[in-house]
């Protein structure tokens, strides 16, 4: 217990004194984490969308497929991903393999599926005469579209922190294709696992309260931004 | 104005549509009646472009309707106000306004447009409420006042009146009368017989998705006794040998297809008999012919010339009509 809080105290110390490995990983998982959400949002979210709205053949399976692909486990995704951008590899010419890109790339392959099956179930759940309403009075779909997000607009946004969440914490994945390197690869999940299995309990606690921190704040904002909506 | 031909429509396996041909024309109210889950709603729906039938042709204005852009300019003429509409969140006003912008009416007429239309259908009083805020009644008022304000060519109620009281009722329907003088064309859902007989021109029955299968002639409003099974349902100076289950006031319809004629009484299951006078003769094309008996009330029994031949069957001439309790239909 004891090591514990004194991991705790010489973690806060570490955040509080701007310490700039802390300073410099943090920075990078969020960029990494921000890249990703939008990248994987931006593809997860008009597939969800469409699965969720319209009726076309094969429909049942792409949902099934797409719940299938929530239960990825990261690392076999990053170990694919590996496989991909290695030298060896059919992309290795882009010379990807170990940079923060390579760690996006497998962040959107898991987390827009999530993306995409948050927003379907989302729009599903929507009343269906919000789009019939829309439409009767003249809009074009793109605009009973937007009616309908509009309606759903806080499970949407929920969909989006779900994928937040999910690229923030990933660890496996942006281990294999990231490979950890100090300044260029390692982001917060990656420096804890290294940080304990080298013994600096300190740092690791440092790093897992920032990610903590980082979890919270996403989720407040969150909530303000409903209960602005309740009002 | 708005036509259809050999509509066909469904849900998976089931059909819930086929409707050889439906018309409305312009400065004209027609009523659909039927009982619940007759299809009314799936019709409108259809008409209003928002579902694509299975086949079928629609034509606005004689030219057809058929790609995704002619149903989406479409659209922009024809409104549809279903039986429990939506409102968007936010104000009366908003939703005013939203659907006004949708027809890229400017802000400046907008306003006096929505006011307008709030008070034709007597909810001025609303315009700053929430929408969500609203009872059932009031709601269905602004959903009609938002379909009007758009002035629509063609403007689609189902069951306008559903949540209004009497009074609120009959001003609602003047209100399709006015559209009807604005040179719309009008089309309202309706299980409430009288207010179709009432507020439309045209009266269209709609049974198991079928028009013509119940001629609105054989539909009479009565009130069933309490108990289940064959009861009797007094209706005029008849009285009509029902099943049902059901009780209070009902409509009851007696397909024409299945009213037997004769000359003199029968001696058959059907607990309906009654006696009467040939009113009119109808024929409809060379296989059907719809006879008229005043039986105390208009009956009307679709027959073949062959039949009506055989039975040398002529106005003026007394005939018995024979139904079946099970053939009467109660909604």
């Amino acid at each position: 217990m004891e090591l514990l809080w004194d991991g705790l105290r010489r973690g806060a110390e570490l955040i509080l004194g701007g310490d700039p490995d802390v300073v410099d990983i943090t920075a990078l998982s969020l960029r990494v984490a921000v890249t990703s959400t939008i990248l994987a949002c931006g593809v997860g979210v008009p597939v969800g969308f469409v699965v969720g709205t319209t009726r076309f053949w094969g429909r049942r399976a792409a949902i099934t497929a797409l719940n299938t692909m929530l239960a990825f486990p990261t690392v076999v995704v990053g170990l694919v991903i590996w496989g991909l951008l290695a030298r060896r590899g059919p992309f290795g010419g882009l010379e990807l393999l170990y940079t923060w890109w390579a760690i996006v790339i497998a962040e959107v392959i898991l987390a827009a599926p999530i993306a995409a099956a948050l927003t379907a179930a989302a729009v599903q759940g929507i009343d269906p005469r919000v789009r019939r309403t829309a439409l009767t009075l003249g809009a074009t779909p793109l605009r009973a579209h937007l009616a309908v997000a509009s309606a759903a607009r806080f499970a949407l946004l929920t969909a989006v922190t779900v994928a937040f969440g999910r690229v923030l914490a990933e660890v496996g994945a942006a281990m294999i294709v990231g490979g950890n390197i100090r300044h260029y690869t390692r982001t917060l999940t990656t420096a804890v696992a290294l940080a304990t299995s080298q013994g600096d309990f300190a740092l690791a606690m440092a790093l897992g309260l920032v990610l903590l921190a980082l979890a919270l704040t996403v989720n407040v904002i969150l909530q303000l931004l409903q209960g602005r909506g309740d009002a | 104005m708005l036509e259809v031909r050999d509509l066909e429509h469904g849900y998976g396996r089931r059909n819930v549509l086929a409707v050889d041909t439906f018309t409305i024309q312009t400065g004209t109210v027609t009523a659909v009646v039927g009982p619940n889950g007759s299809g009314k709603s799936t019709l409108l729906r259809v008409l209003a472009f928002l579902e694509t039938p299975r086949a079928g042709i629609l034509r606005l204005d004689g030219a057809p309707i058929r790609t995704p852009a002619e149903r989406r300019r479409a659209r922009r003429r024809v409104t549809l106000v279903e039986q429990t509409p939506y409102l968007f969140a936010g104000t009366v006003q908003e939703n005013m306004a939203y659907a006004l912008s949708l027809h890229g009416i400017r802000r400046t007429e907008g306003t006096g447009r929505a006011r307008q239309a709030l008070e034709r259908v007597l909810a001025s009083d609303l315009a700053q409420r929430r929408a969500d805020q609203l009872s059932n009644g009031e709601a269905q008022r602004v959903a009609i006042a938002r379909a009007l304000a758009l002035e629509p060519a063609v403007l689609l109620l189902d069951e306008p009146a559903s949540a209004a009281d009497r009074a609120t009722s009959t001003r609602l329907y003047q209100v399709l009368d006015e559209e009807r003088s604005r040179g719309a064309a009008v089309c309202f859902a309706s299980h409430q017989l009288e207010d179709a007989y009432r507020w439309s021109d045209h009266l269209v029955a709609l049974a198991d998705g079928r028009t013509g299968l119940v001629t609105p002639e054989n539909l009479f409003r009565t009130v069933l006794p309490d108990g289940g099974g064959s009861k009797t349902a007094r209706v005029g100076p008849l009285d009509i040998r029902v099943v049902t289950d059901r009780v209070g006031p009902v409509t009851l319809a007696i397909p024409a297809d299945e009213v037997l004629v004769s000359n003199t009484p029968l001696q058959s299951s059907a607990r309906n008999e009654f006696s009467g006078r040939v009113v009119r003769i109808s024929e409809h094309d060379r296989d059907r012919v719809t006879i008229i008996v005043d039986v105390g009330v208009d009956l009307a029994a679709r027959i073949t010339p062959s039949a009506l031949k055989e039975l040398d069957i002529q106005v003026g001439a007394t005939v018995v009509l024979a139904v079946k309790a099970l053939a009467v239909r109660v909604f």
